[in-house]
């Protein structure tokens, strides 16, 4: 288990170049607004300057010239008219790098998720679903502060502490060479440490969101565990693990916060000992107090860009995180074999697959030689073992991928030189588990035609058995469904796929299980459907439902993504004692 | 605040690390503030000493300054540590309370949590309640008694003083805080709002990809979640200006309060109510006392977002047991006969689902429960494993199973239930769960059974195959067996199998059923009960019931 996230961490490492360059390049888009947050800190800066300057004044008049409070009240008006420029330069600047945060999150997100749809499954195998909603949502919030802290930091780091050297050298340039010298050091110990904490760190996050996920995973498994009768000693194990966690945690925290500490020390140590350098130059009468104070008050001023740079550390590590998700999505080329131009033909296809493989760069559910014919307005079945690569199938002949070798050719013609669109309007797909977003039930029938008429829909619901149900919702076809159609059961939802399909004028139809998970009564009325939806259409359907099987021309049978047997229902369907 | 009192009473075990971690946090603040007042006081006097000549003991304010520098960043180290440990140690009570809580409420109550997406929400609170301390409370309780010392630390110098900055600092730990949190309360729950929506959409759209491909839906899908996006975006603006506005008001209020204490110390020094190096120190130590009020307001935006995680949490661990147990009979029964007399029961109240059912299932019987979804099979199998409460009569070898303890019931029967759940770890560790006391052989019989031996012996690792969080590397069938064979190799006198074949093709169901006939062959005693929509599952049984 070490070993292997040390692994992927190697890994990161690696990539990490990748990322934060296209970091940095989406950045240079932004230029102007991050450079406006840049140029506000600059002047919060000057402001910091008048304001010790003036406090400084004010402070020798009292002290040493035993002035009243009538002489500084024009210094008290100054500072407030500072403090409340101040106030805006911060308002402003935090405004700026949030609407540069708003903009790059849009742009990012829009292109990210155009992108992986259009990448398709083809292109993103090795994806889990899962992982990419997680990096278009909240790894796209994730970049934020990169840009709002990470990178106006960096620049003020650099631009702040030397702009105040120089107003501090004049006033007391021993106390300037102390900081100078100082100064170097806090980078360079945050660097050292920081070096090997992030190693540790990035082990820990994984750690932590494994435990997180131990306690959901057996809160979720309560039932079992109780019907096992381990439920209560899990206690002590959950007990144990976070105890475990605690103590490997804790050790990598007493090393991740030396960094810290570094950075305090020399800060806090630094401005110590200019306190005691321009002490000693007053007591001496070396250096006026106002000049002296001034000093003192800019020391912790000087540090607190390098301080603040260290605390936005933090900030880039979940962006350059966020980003090595999301770059290499954004740079992966769109799958080839789609830029075919020839108009997909009217009517039933006769669809021919010649020795077609696909194998996914993996073994599980690929096809390999496989050979079948479908004839045109025929209906086939495709029957199997899960994982014997019959959904594969159906997506190359639906043109969602492309045979690795081989062809597929409809009515002759090779099915890569059909232009996409054409062919996908000859076609209605139903998967396994059909797309439903949360809106209309018309919104949903009609996804893929929105300008189908009435009789359209009256049709395709009669014929998916589909119009009864309906008939009996509050608002028929204007009801709102929830999300994945919530609202309706699973059988009426797969009965609304099949008017969906059957609305489409398709000429190819390929239905993924569309009997499974169905009590019988369901399943009849699905079949009969099916019946409907088969005329004068080529059909694919796969199954393996007794009921499903009865009604189609012939069966074909795949085992490990070839073609076993092709035979009619009747012989597929002999009794099981029958050696297969 | 009652959820923080209930949050603070859970971990109370734990105060001494919170309180040592509030306590350190304060000493921070203080060698802070206090080495800018020294520091001050220190230049100050050095300068009138310089110019006046007349004799200052500098030993003692520049060894303070060393030390407190040094205070402050050891001490510093020493706070985030602490606190840290304090986090991790309320961490593990939580989880065990927790966990506690829920155990008995199983299934009925955390049903709403079986969704993967309501998970992830569980997961966020329970999240947020652990790092309460580390965010909320500690932070919060360290400003209070720092500004609270500070401006006594004042009061001892210089009452006006003192006064003005409790002002200021109110305003800008306390009042700014609240009105801040007020205004961003709407935008807020609108950002998170459509935040949920958005991911939703994405997911919705990114799991029928193909779909919308195939009915040239997918740029139509793509500009709903662009729309979504834009204004999710533009309400996460909202809230980034409300936060300029709140660090500008910080920046006024602290710039505001300095420059009163300079006009209130100057008031003093010029009627020689107190020395003049003192109105530097004042002056120092008010600026430094502004950190501590700037702790305030990140832990109070906090408490809008924290106090709704603790009230979902602590509602779904109140709610009441749904099947109170037994206490422990010395009712034993005499045999595994299963007998069902007129019971009646229901998923919710008020919507019944089974009426008046009777059956028997006589010792080493097998009955088979069929009809279709929605007739309250898998019902019959929760209330017989006491998740569910019921009317009428049950008995288990003569004797009430209400009047027995919820172990002694589990004792007596292994089962596959309607969702068996996979955990996230090797196959072997999820059959073992059946019965961690099972040898190498009784576990390759209940695979053999199951029909998972052929399957498992492809896998490279084999039994180490990790089955990834809910069994999301296995198919369904594979996990649908691997459950199976962990109710089989718990041995119990009485099974019930819920769909033990749902998912598989017809191929393996063939083969794990006539599996599972030879081991009712071999295993005369055992009772069997399966609930099944399958044709095939009924020939299993030797009478079948149709609901």
């Amino acid at each position: 288990m070490t070993e292997h996230s040390e692994e992927s961490f190697e890994d990161c490492a690696q990539r990490d170049t990748g990322a934060e360059s296209w970091l940095l390049e989406e950045a240079r888009k932004m230029r102007w607004l991050l450079l406006g947050v840049v140029f506000l800190a600059a002047l919060i800066g000057v402001l910091v300057v008048f304001q010790a300057r003036l406090l400084a004044s004010a402070c020798h008049k009292v002290v040493m010239s035993g002035e009243g409070v009538a002489s500084i009240m024009s210094f008290a008006g100054i500072l407030i008219l500072i403090a409340a420029g101040r106030s805006l330069c911060s308002y402003g600047m935090e405004v700026r790098s949030s609407a540069a945060a708003a903009r790059i999150k849009q742009t990012v997100r829009s292109t990210l998720y155009r992108k992986i749809q259009s990448l398709g499954p083809a292109g993103l195998a090795g994806n889990e679903t899962g992982s990419l909603i997680e990096t278009v949502t909240k790894g796209v919030d994730e970049l934020e502060h990169y840009f709002t802290r990470f990178i106006p930091q960096l620049f003020l780091a650099a631009l702040l502490p030397l702009m105040f050297i120089i107003v501090i050298v004049p006033s007391e340039w021993r106390a300037g060479l102390m900081l100078l010298f100082s100064a170097p050091f806090i980078p360079l110990f945050m660097i050292l440490i920081g070096r090997g904490s992030e190693k540790l760190h990035r082990r820990q996050w994984g750690r932590l969101s494994r435990m997180a996920g131990h306690l959901l995973d057996l809160l979720q498994g309560l039932p079992d565990l109780i019907i096992f009768g381990t439920a209560k000693k899990e206690a002590t194990v959950v007990a144990r693990v976070s105890e475990d966690y605690r103590i490997a945690t804790m050790a990598v925290l007493r090393v991740a916060f030396l960094s810290a500490f570094a950075l305090e020390f020399f800060a806090t140590v630094g401005t110590a000992v200019v306190a005691v350098i321009i002490g000693f130059r007053l007591l001496g009468g070396n250096l006026t107090l106002q000049e002296g104070l001034f000093v003192l008050l800019m020391s912790p001023e000087f540090y607190l860009p390098l301080r603040n740079l260290g605390l936005s550390y933090h900030a880039r590590m979940q962006g350059v995180a966020a980003a090595e998700r999301i770059a290499p999505l954004l740079a992966r080329p769109l799958p080839e074999g789609f830029a075919g131009t020839l108009p997909a033909p009217d009517g039933p296809p006769a669809v021919s697959f010649e020795a077609v493989s696909f194998r996914y760069g993996g073994n599980r559910g690929g096809v390999t030689g496989f050979d079948l014919e479908l004839p045109p307005g025929s209906i086939t079945a495709l029957a199997g073992e899960s994982g014997s690569g019959k959904t594969t199938l159906a997506r190359l002949l639906a043109g969602l991928a492309r045979p690795e070798s081989g062809r597929i050719l409809i009515n002759g013609q090779d099915l890569t030189n059909l232009a996409p669109d054409s062919w996908r309007s000859r076609l209605a797909w139903v998967p396994q588990t059909p797309y439903f977003t949360s809106g209309t039930v018309r919104e949903n029938l009609l996804l893929g035609r929105p300008d189908a008429d009435e009789n359209d829909i009256h049709d395709s619901l009669k014929a998916a058995a589909a119009d009864q149900f309906i008939g009996r919702l509050p608002h028929g076809l204007d009801t709102v469904l929830g999300d994945r159609g919530a609202g309706l059961s699973g059988g009426e939802l797969k009965r609304l796929a099949l008017a969906r399909a059957y609305v489409c004028h398709a000429t190819l139809v390929i239905l993924d299980e569309p009997t499974a998970g169905l009590d019988a009564e369901n399943e009849l009325l699905v079949c009969e459907a099916l019946e409907r939806l088969a005329h004068g259409r080529t059909v694919l359907v796969i199954s393996h439902r007794e009921q499903t099987l009865t009604r189609v021309d012939r069966v074909a049978e795949m085992i490990d993504g070839r073609i076993e047997r092709v035979v009619s229902p009747s012989i597929f369907l002999t009794p099981w004692e029958n050696p297969v | 605040m009652n959820q923080i009192i209930r949050f603070l009473k859970i971990s109370r075990n734990q105060w001494r690390w919170m309180a040592a971690g509030i306590v350190l946090g304060v000493v921070v603040v203080i060698a802070n503030t206090l080495l800018m007042a020294v520091s001050g006081w220190f230049i100050a006097s050095m300068a009138v000493s310089g110019s006046s000549g007349a004799a200052f003991n500098y030993f003692f304010p520049s060894a303070s300054i060393r030390f407190l520098a040094i205070a402050r960043t050891v001490g510093r180290y020493a706070e985030r540590l602490v606190t840290h440990e304090a986090t991790f140690r309320i961490l593990a009570e939580l989880r065990v309370w927790l966990f506690k809580r829920f155990e008995p409420l199983a299934p009925a109550c955390l049903e709403r949590y079986a969704d993967g997406d309501v998970a992830g929400r569980l997961r966020a609170d329970v999240d947020a309640l652990e790092t309460l301390y580390l965010k909320f409370v500690a932070p919060l309780a360290v400003g209070i008694i720092s500004i609270i010392t500070g401006v006594a630390f004042l009061a001892c110098f210089s009452l006006p003083s003192a006064l003005s900055m409790l002002f200021f600092l109110t305003i800008a730990g306390i009042g700014l805080p609240l009105v801040i949190s007020r205004i961003s309360e709407q935008p807020g729950r609108q950002a998170a709002q459509l935040s949920a929506a958005l991911r939703n959409k994405v997911t919705e759209g990114l799991q029928g990809v193909e779909e919308l491909i195939l009915l040239g839906a997918v740029d139509r899908q793509a500009a709903v979640v662009d729309d979504l996006s834009e204004k999710l975006v533009a309400a996460q603006e909202r809230l980034g200006r409300i936060n300029a506005f709140s660090l500008g008001g910080m920046v006024l209020l602290a710039g505001s309060g300095v420059v009163s204490v300079l006009v209130a110390a100057t008031t003093q020094v010029a009627a020689h109510q107190i020395p003049p190096p003192n109105l530097v120190m004042l002056l120092l130590f008010s600026a430094a006392l502004f950190e501590a009020a700037g702790l305030l307001p990140s832990a109070l935006y906090l408490l809008p977002v924290a106090r709704e995680s603790a009230s979902r949490i602590f509602e779904l661990a109140d709610a009441p047991v749904p099947v109170p147990d037994t206490p422990v009979s010395g009712a034993v029964p005499f045999d595994n006969g299963i007998s069902f007399t007129n019971v009646s029961a229901s998923y919710f109240p008020g919507v019944p689902v089974l009426h008046t059912i009777s059956l028997t299932v006589p010792p080493g019987g097998c009955l088979v429960l069929t009809g279709p979804s929605g007739s309250g099979k898998s019902l019959i199998v929760e209330i017989l494993l006491r998740f569910r409460t019921y009317e009428g009569n049950i008995t288990v070898g003569g004797i009430e199973i209400s009047d027995l303890a919820k172990d002694a019931v589990h004792d007596l029967i292994a089962a596959v239930p309607q969702r068996p759940h996979l955990f996230n770890g090797t196959i072997r560790d999820n059959v073992m769960l059946g019965n961690v006391l099972a040898d190498e052989e009784q576990l390759h019989r209940a695979l053999y059974d199951s029909g998972l031996d052929a399957w498992v012996a492809s896998l490279p690792d084999g039994l180490a195959t990790q089955v990834g969080i809910n069994g999301s590397a296995v198919s369904g069938g594979e996990g649908r067996r691997i459950a199976l064979a962990r109710a089989l190799l718990k041995n119990a006198p009485i099974l019930l199998l819920d769909e033990p074949t749902e998912g598989l093709d017809a191929a393996t169901e063939r083969e794990v059923i006539s599996r599972l006939q030879s081991r009712i062959r071999d295993a005369k005693e055992t009772t069997m009960l399966i609930v099944s929509h399958r044709p095939a599952c009924l020939t299993l049984g030797d009478s079948v019931i149709r609901l």
